[in-house]
């Protein structure tokens, strides 16, 4: 057989089975292909305006060194007129952050770009190998998920940047569908699609008085299939550090990871299609934001969670099962079936079940009057009171956690269940490298 | 047996009558047979609240319930029959007229002609259950099963030829649904069933129509779909099926015993298939995740106005992509759609960019069977199809799936 000549180019020959389409490409028209899908995604969202000053939130994976690369590349090719800068969180785990760090350290070498290193230890006075210690590795997800979203924040706000980028990409946004589907999460359904979720966030102005400031999030590479990226990163060379969090395990998350790995096995497109099935149902979200199409997307609230490790993801199955079968014995109980849909309007409710017909009864839940069943509540931002960032509680969740921790017990219950399934990298750098063509196709 | 049987506590008593020893344990609950069959047909009857005994009308709501002989619908169809008769003992009436519709499968292996003489036998004459249908309307029985399969052969992936096989099953009993004249379709799916919907609907990308595809309510179609078993997990069903008396496991066909032995291979491998597997191995051990998906995707509720302003430019052929063949300058464009003036406005758009691309626009409602018919589809479109024997094939299958229809009606 002769070898496959490039889709793109058709004078190289192929030596990239795309995984996106299956598509043969050579390694330049793919590294092209794949740059100028991102620039399109910036395009067609207006993601960047003239002049910005953009954080690059950085790990030092391949994801975040991804973006940086890719970033710098379209910045300087497109003219965006960006200036860009990486923004580092040490969490403070040994084996892990202090060697994907050094990494981060030689991108900003290499890419030219100003690096800042922002510590739990200096935000908190705890790193997470403390904090390990102090709750046990069950549960500890919790802690550094709610830790590191603040610290996104203050880091920009420290560099007087108002809009951070972070790697997630596809195959997170992809699986954060799914897990919010399965745990019935209807109001982060809403908002895990958008490209940009806006964090309203409290930063110290130079008088030193609180300052309400919008941190912009957004993840260019929501497009992006995690096998690319590891491709991207492969055949430019990039230097990325490639180890899992050594506390990581997150049996809910893994469940959906796997189903979404079958899938694109089954379907390559099914990522996408769950992308774009999520982003059509953050509309029918009832009272969500997103029936403006996402173009207001500044309305999103705080506490986005997509991909890697966040709070109330770092349950088990086990865990969010025992959850929802005692909520389900509660509502039983109390008689109540029906599940009534909030409306948005103060409007009377029209029963939206069953034909018109004449003499119609309303369900019972109607008629009684009975407790019903809540639709997702709409949150309402304040500050918190003890350090000002946005909470919709009285005192935000970093500092709850922050005292049960300072009290030396956690307040959080830890969460004892058993894993289902776990897919690591390691299976993902497997199926790479046969995406990639050998030399018998 | 799923549902899980109580090995060690046989002796423990049923949970609810707290007399009879415990045959199961149903969500944690020890129950006998006869408050587990209570359970099941509660939790049906529950969901047909709409169709109680209507005593201020004499118009009679006529139902229409596709039998698949599988476990679920099945099981509906028992229910149903129960509840009908409790209606007429305690009222003297009924409130709603129940069709049955039998549904073979599009390799014709189901010998459903078997199953309906057994049905028949089962429900005799019965006054409530008066209109047994035999397979009107089954893809199967096309005397042109050759054409379906060269259709559904031309298709690349399993998961594509199972989707369009399923789309246009749906499409048939809603059409037998309107011919009859019934407003209502009632599906046998379990919540399990619904869980696995709407999860492939996802992943292929439609999650824009899970408020018809699973919550009760009217459909684009303009008839009303119930799923009366919504709150029922499948392995309850199949336990249902199993401790019934009167014969009901005679007459279930379940071709496939269990999704989790299918294909190895992801070539045959469908999205439907690896849902199905995998809520299979999530309704043993988390029931209630299965049940919290069905309930969250409930809740999603297509925005008021939404309907009065059509998703795409013409309600057809996406737009961009008119746009993106045009920049590729070819002949001729043929675009299809609903909104001849959304078509309109687009056509003029493109002919101010690009104008060397002819342009036509052809009316057409994709989600109507009947909308091709009275267009002269096979003189204008067949030039253009690659295989132009195809388009012919599609065309007259087309016709003769009306024709059966328009039969029906007169």
């Amino acid at each position: 057989m002769p070898p496959s000549i490039c889709a793109v180019c058709r004078t190289n020959r192929a030596l990239i089975l795309r995984p996106k389409d299956h598509s043969k490409l050579c390694r330049e028209c793919f590294i092209t292909v794949f740059e100028t899908e991102i620039h399109h995604t910036i395009l067609s969202t207006n993601l960047f305006e003239r002049g910005e000053r953009i954080a690059i939130g950085a790990s030092g994976g391949k994801d975040s060194t991804v973006l940086a690369s890719v970033l710098k590349t379209l910045n300087e090719r497109y003219d965006y007129g960006l200036e860009l800068m990486l923004l580092s969180i040490d969490e403070g785990i040994k084996g892990y952050r202090d060697d994907s760090l050094e990494t981060v350290k030689r991108n900003a070498v290499q890419y030219d770009m100003p690096l800042t290193i922002l510590g739990y230890s200096e935000l908190y006075g705890w790193t997470m190998d403390q904090v390990v210690e102090q709750v046990g590795k069950k549960g500890n997800c919790t802690y550094c998920g709610v830790f590191r979203r603040q610290a996104l924040d203050r880091g920009a706000a420290r560099l007087g940047v108002k809009h951070v980028v972070t790697g997630h990409n596809a195959d997170d946004v992809a699986e954060t569908v799914l897990m919010n589907l399965l745990r019935g999460d209807l109001p982060r359904l809403s908002r895990t699609t958008s490209i940009v979720t806006s964090t309203p966030s409290l930063a110290p102005n130079k008088t030193g008085v609180a300052d309400n400031t919008h941190i912009k999030r957004s993840k260019p590479l929501k497009y992006a299939y995690e096998k690319e990226i590891v491709l991207y990163a492969h055949h430019k060379q990039l230097d990325y550090f490639s180890t899992e969090c050594i506390y990581s395990p997150e049996a809910f998350r893994g469940s959906a990871r796997a189903l979404i790995k079958n899938l694109e096995r089954v379907r390559p497109s099914a990522i996408l299609d769950v992308v774009r099935s999520g982003e059509d149902m953050a509309r029918l979200v009832p009272g969500s934001d997103e029936g403006c199409g996402g173009a207001c997307a500044s309305a999103t609230a705080a506490e986005e969670e997509v991909g890697g490790c966040g709070s109330a993801v770092g349950k088990s199955m086990a865990s969010v099962e025992r959850q929802l079968a005692s909520n389900e014995r509660a509502q039983e109980s109390n008689l109540e079936t029906e599940i009534t849909l909030p409306k948005p309007s103060p409007a009377p409710s029209t029963t939206p079940a069953g034909p018109p017909l004449k003499g119609q009864k309303k369900p019972r839940s109607e008629r009684s009057g009975g407790p019903k069943k809540k639709g997702p509540a709409k949150q309402v931002m304040g500050s918190c009171i003890k350090c000002g960032y946005l909470s919709s509680q009285a005192v935000c969740k970093a500092c709850v956690l922050l005292e049960g921790l300072n009290k030396s017990r956690p307040k959080n219950a830890i969460e004892v269940g058993y894993e289902v399934q776990d897919v690591s990298l390691n299976s993902v750098r497997d199926e790479l490298e046969a995406t990639t063509l050998s030399t018998e196709r | 047996m799923p549902g899980k049987t109580t090995d060690g506590a046989l002796s423990e008593v049923c949970r609810r009558c707290k007399e009879n020893s415990s045959v199961l344990v149903v969500r944690l609950e020890p129950l006998c047979q006869d408050c587990f069959a209570r359970y099941v047909h509660t939790k049906a009857i529950k969901r047909l609240e709409t169709f109680r005994v209507n005593f201020h009308t004499n118009e009679e709501r006529k139902v229409l319930l596709p039998l698949t002989f599988g476990v679920s619908s099945t099981t509906l169809m028992h229910i149903l029959d129960l509840h009908l008769k409790t209606q007429m003992s305690k009222t003297g009436r009924t409130g709603f007229a129940l069709s049955v519709l039998a549904i073979g499968n599009a390799e014709g292996t189901l010998p459903v002609d078997g199953f309906l003489d057994k049905v028949r036998r089962q429900y005799p004459g019965d006054a409530a259950l008066r209109d047994l249908v035999p397979h009107a309307a089954d893809v199967r029985n096309f005397s042109d099963q050759e054409q379906l399969a060269s259709l559904i052969n031309s298709l690349p992936s399993a998961s594509a030829r199972a989707d369009v096989l399923s789309t246009l099953r749906t499409r048939l009993i809603v059409e037998h649904a309107r011919s009859a004249g019934c407003q209502s379709i009632l599906w046998g799916d379990s919540t399990t069933a619904l869980a696995e919907k709407t999860l492939a609907e996802t992943c292929k990308g439609r999650g824009f129509s899970l408020p018809w595809q699973v919550a009760d309510g009217k459909t684009p179609f303009g008839v009303y779909f119930h799923y009366p078993l919504r709150d029922v997990l499948k392995k309850e069903l199949v336990s249902y099926i199993d401790l019934a008396d009167s014969g009901l496991a005679s007459l279930v066909h379940e071709s496939t015993p269990g999704a989790t032995q299918a294909s190895t291979s992801s070539k045959n491998t469908t999205i439907d298939d690896l849902m199905k597997q995998y809520f299979e191995s999530v309704e043993e051990n988390f029931p209630s995740i299965v049940s919290n998906v069905v309930r969250t995707s409930s809740k999603l509720e297509v925005p008021a106005g939404a309907d009065s302003d059509p998703r795409c430019g013409t309600a057809g052929l996406g737009k961009e992509s008119v746009k993106a063949f045009a920049a590729h300058a070819p002949e001729h464009i043929y675009l299809t759609g609903r909104n001849s003036t959304a078509a309109a406005s687009l056509m003029a758009e493109v002919r101010s960019e690009r104008s060397t691309a002819a342009l036509s626009f052809i009316e057409l409602d994709l989600s109507s069977l009947r909308s091709p018919v009275g267009f002269d589809c096979t003189d204008k479109l067949a030039p253009l199809a690659k295989d132009k024997d195809l388009a012919n094939r599609l065309w007259d299958w087309t016709d003769k799936i009306l024709a059966r229809y328009d039969g029906a009606d007169g």
